[in-house]
């Protein structure tokens, strides 16, 4: 039996090429798009499952109170991690760490990379696989230092072992190599190519020691079994007391939700990543389902044709559950083949997929999950879009389809055309929502940040540069290349380096407020552009400014009425104000930030800008850089990256979300449009002979393409009408998570409804124009 | 001896048509026994095929009652009736009906299946059959390559493979020319004489003539 259905199907499928192409195709696309966005979400969620104690392990962020509002911080006291292992016996190890930068010299030979000082317990708590020496003794000497594989080999060449080297750090520290890390794959929410004893540090560096100063990332690791609400509640409880401060107190955050579950408002977690994932799932969803609908559609529009075998097969003694079941082998051979199909596509497309996601997805076929998905997706779909033909087909009656009484279509035409509308109504909202996220990117992007970002240029401070500053400047203007060069110790695209607890003039709870501090060398603001509303800049001379400070205007209005120059704040020392600055963009780029003070003080540089006269004849303006800092740093090899670029990498996750969502729309309007071909195309085909008798009593070629493409522009309307209210609504959720968003024009509407009646249209009509220019003659004696 | 097949006693069924109740069949009686060979004649419209399918089993009637093998079909449920007519009868009909999609082979091999025949008894079935009607030579073809006859000799062979006691025809010969047509009612009366009983709708005189019995039907009513 199984054996004669299959080869009905198959010769079904043989048969009518064109209709198996469409139902294989459209299917097939949705099977690798869902497969696409599945490998995506499963990337996403296994974040950070390398570390196999991920259910112990937890970050400790700290939540503080400004201004009566609850924030919340990764950075925590270097002490917290010490502390809280002594105090609380769950807590079976805590590690405190910082990031810092290193240059490794090895003979000519000279990398910087990012690491970490830590403690032992990091080994543990992050289960590192030592390839050489071991966790125990790794850190038994102060002048330790572990490297990553990739570090090592860098460094040293592949295959030499390290173990016990000597390593020069920043032309000015020895360490030596105590134990070799594997490297960590991509899919983990911190990296670090090197790991370094936390007192090499901090010693002897008073400021660290101290409660008050908040600079370290702090991870703990519970005793299994632990009970993480008594933990949770001691870990709380801490801070305000050591502290006497109520204002502060540290928590714990798993690390299963590091990548996914981020997000802090008010001091509550409120997720963050996960709405992608939780999104590109339910679009995954969507598009199988549309895809499904074709398959559905296209096979009842057929059913005539299959209307004699299923009387025939009911007369010769076949019941309906034989008949049902012949039509989901149909439906799951056509799955197979269309699941065959999106295994060649995604072979094809995954490398593409890769470059646009920055991620290195792989297709595991002897994965027993990847095999199981996609055999149970090719299962569902062939399921699900089997069984409204199967029940539909089955239930006809065989005296009425074997005399050629045409089967009652009231119901199975109402269900196709709610089918169509519904594909049109999800590839609308595909278009509107493209257009709104492109266009919110975009409006971002061009934000006036109150700095100049363009031909500006960040180069990491090391060596000696700020001993240097006065002589690279000068030759790099000399250069003619190069407007100008500054110090700061801060990035300005990037928080941090704040404070409260100042005091000024004409200002209320002024301790409360969050304060942002720059120290940046006298022309840091020109250089970076940043506009002097009132009062002056500072002076070249740092040691006039020793008492001064410019602040921003939003700093400003919290100094009440009046100008703010002349006024003083007192931060430990009094300062007085000497100018007011526009107020410019860092940290959240859709939000609003700190208020900023700054000073005219270089020794805390960790980055000096650059401004170019132009980037044409960029190769010339590094050349002139390189030269200028080979012979003022000669030690450090020359690193740079222009701002403009590092602030577009802000927007990595939008442009993800943009162009995603175009490749959605696109494919949701593909897969629509699929559909619709072979549905008109079939309407066409049944309407032959009215075509036929219409022409004979002379209408013309353009009435008939506009009787026939009239219902599916319909339908299209319809769609329309739903999908316009229902993106709104969706959209403007979207949007009110941003601070700083864009207002939704009635126009994008419109320019989404007239690209669907476009595709449509042009869909149905080529359809329609060939069934309108076919003679009469010959569709009428096919009768 | 003489055994009854099937029993139609007055029989009606009707359609309502803008507020009118129009008869198919109005108070038809019938009794068939094993062996017979009936001609349903009347014009077209008359109700030969509502009888025909009434008879089948394949459409319900709206009063009366309906005796086959002594079971009363009108008080059967759908599923049952299927296995009654699984079993007892065979469908032959005017335009063959046979499945475009399978060879000559699979078409008569298709109701054994329905029958959950085991595959060495339906390979002897079907080599049995081919070998009868002398279509060995066609089992590979598909419908669309045969003549009408040799089709219609197909639709015969279908229907006789599930060893019917009754074969239903509706118009057989009316797709054919009248040398296939006289070929296959030499083949129903052979049947006949096997011990088959052949209930036949017909518009010819001739083939009706093969019968032992005739029916006329006017309006649903036997004149």
């Amino acid at each position: 039996m199984l054996k004669n259905y299959l080869k009905i199907a198959w010769r079904n499928l043989w048969k009518s090429k064109g209709y198996s192409f469409l139902n294989i195709f459209g299917l097939a696309i949705g099977i690798t798009c869902a497969s696409l966005i599945l490998l995506w979400v499963e990337d996403e969620v296994n974040f950070d499952s390398v570390f196999s104690k991920q259910d112990l392990i937890y970050y400790v962020p700290t939540n503080q109170t400004y201004e009566g509002e609850w924030r919340t911080f990764y950075s925590t006291p270097m002490l917290l991690a010490k502390d809280l292992k002594e105090e609380i016996p769950q807590i079976v190890r805590a590690v405190a760490t910082s990031s810092e930068n290193f240059l490794f010299t090895e003979g000519e030979n000279g990398i910087n990379r990012q690491g970490r000082y830590a403690n032992a317990d990091f080994f543990e708590i992050f289960s590192l696989q030592f390839l050489e020496g071991n966790s125990k003794t790794a850190f038994n000497r102060p002048d330790a230092i572990v490297l990553t594989k990739k570090t090592a080999t860098d460094l040293f060449g592949k295959d030499t072992p390290v173990l016990n080297k000597a390593l020069r750090v920043n032309n000015a520290d020895n360490y030596v190599i105590t134990g070799v890390v594997q490297d960590l794959p991509e899919n983990v929410s911190f990296d670090f190519e090197w790991l370094a004893p936390f007192e090499r540090y901090s010693a002897g560096v008073e400021w660290m020691q101290e409660y008050g100063s908040n600079f370290t990332d702090t991870f703990v690791e519970l005793a299994p079994g632990a009970y993480f609400k008594e933990v949770d509640d001691k870990v709380r409880k801490m801070l305000p007391r050591i502290t006497e401060n109520p204002g502060t107190f540290a928590f714990l955050h798993t690390i299963k939700d590091w990548h996914l579950r981020s997000n802090f408002e008010g001091g509550k977690k409120v997720g963050g990543q996960i709405i992608y994932v939780r999104l590109f799932s339910l679009i995954a969803i969507v598009i199988l389902l549309i895809a499904c609908i074709n398959f559905m559609n296209l096979s009842t529009a057929r059913s005539e044709k299959r209307a004699k075998e299923v009387g025939v097969r009911k007369v010769l003694g076949s019941d309906k559950k034989s008949l049902i079941s012949q039509f989901m082998a149909e439906a799951l051979i056509t799955a197979t083949l269309a699941a065959i199909v999106s295994i060649l596509l995604l072979i094809l497309l995954l490398p593409q997929f890769n470059i646009l996601i920055e991620k290195q997805l792989e297709l595991q076929f002897f994965d027993a999950t990847h095999l199981l998905t996609l055999v149970g997706i090719t299962l569902t779909c062939g399921l699900l879009a089997g069984w409204y033909p199967a029940f539909y087909l089955s239930s006809f009656k065989p005296v009425e389809v074997l005399k050629g009484v045409r089967a009652k279509h009231g119901t199975a035409t109402f269900i196709r055309k709610g089918l169509v509308v519904t594909q049109f109504t999800v590839s609308i909202v595909f278009i509107i929502s493209t257009i709104i996220v492109y266009q919110q990117v975009q409006h971002v992007k061009s934000r006036d940040l109150g700095y100049e970002k363009e031909n500006l240029i960040k180069i990491p401070v090391n060596g000696d540069m700020i001993k240097n500053f006065i002589p690279i400047k000068q030759d790099m203007i000399a250069s003619g290349l190069i407007e100008n060069v500054a110090l700061n110790n801060s990035e300005v695209l990037s928080g941090g380096n704040n404070g409260s607890g100042l005091q000024w003039q004409g200002g209320t709870n002024t301790e409360d407020v969050l304060i942002s501090f720059r120290f940046v060398s006298s022309n840091f603001l020109e250089t970076a552009g940043i506009e002097i509303l009132e009062g002056r800049g500072f002076s070249n001379n740092a040691a006039k400014d020793s008492t001064n400070t410019i602040i921003t205007e939003s700093f400003a209005k919290l100094m009440g009425q009046g100008s703010a120059v002349g006024k003083t704040i007192t931060r430990g020392n009094v300062y007085t104000i000497i100018g007011v600055v526009k107020d410019f963009l860092y940290g959240d780029m859709y939000g609003t930030s700190d208020p900023v003070m700054f000073f005219n003080h270089n020794d805390y540089a960790r980055y000096m800008y650059v401004k170019m006269k132009s980037k044409n004849g960029f190769d010339k303006t590094l050349a002139a850089m390189e030269n200028v800092m080979k012979t003022h740093n000669p030690v450090f090899p020359f690193e740079y990256e222009f701002v403009d670029d590092a602030f577009n990498a802000r927007f990595k996750s939008e442009k993800l979300i943009g162009s995603l969502s175009r490749i959605f729309a696109l494919l949701a309007i593909i897969i629509s449009c699929l559909g619709l071909f072979g549905l008109s195309s079939y309407t066409a085909e049944q309407r032959r002979k009215e075509i036929g008798v219409r022409k004979v009593l002379g209408s013309s070629v353009s009435n008939i393409v506009r009787l026939l493409s009239k219902d599916f522009m319909s339908l299209v309307l319809v769609a329309i009408v739903l999908a316009v209210p229902f993106s709104w609504w969706a959209m403007q959720r979207w949007l009110e998570g941003f601070a700083y968003h864009i207002e939704i024009n009635w126009l994008i509407f419109a320019v989404a409804s007239l690209i669907a009646v476009c595709i449509a249209l042009l869909t149905v009509s080529f359809q329609a124009i060939k069934a309108a220019i076919a003679s009469p003659v010959k569709s009428l004696r096919t009768e | 001896m003489i055994t009854m097949l099937l029993q139609l006693n007055n029989i009606f069924k009707w359609v309502n048509s803008g507020g009118q109740r129009i008869f198919l069949l109005k108070d038809l009686s019938l009794k068939v026994e094993e062996g017979e060979f009936i001609s349903v004649m009347g014009p077209s419209g008359s109700g030969k095929s509502t009888l025909l399918n009434v008879i089948g089993m394949l459409d319900n009637f709206d009063e009366g009652e309906y005796d086959f093998l002594h079971e009363s079909v009108h008080t059967l449920k759908e599923k049952h009736l299927a296995t009654l007519y699984k079993q007892y009868i065979g469908f032959v009909f005017q335009a063959y009906h046979l499945i475009d999609e399978l060879t000559v082979y699979e078409n008569l091999e298709m109701p054994l299946l329905y029958k959950k025949i085991s595959g060495s008894e339906r390979k002897a079935l079907v080599a049995d059959m081919l070998d009868r009607f002398n279509i060995v030579g066609k089992q590979k073809l598909f419908p669309t390559q045969l003549s009408g006859g040799q089709q219609q000799l197909v639709g015969v062979a279908r229907a006789l493979i599930t060893s019917p006691k009754l074969i239903l025809a509706d118009e057989p010969t009316g797709n054919l020319n009248s040398k296939q047509g006289e070929e296959i009612m030499e083949i129903f009366k052979q049947l006949n004489d096997e011990g088959v009983t052949i209930i036949q709708a017909t518009h010819s005189e001739k083939n009706a003539a093969y019968g032992s019995r005739i029916i006329n039907l006017l309006d649903g009513r036997m004149v």
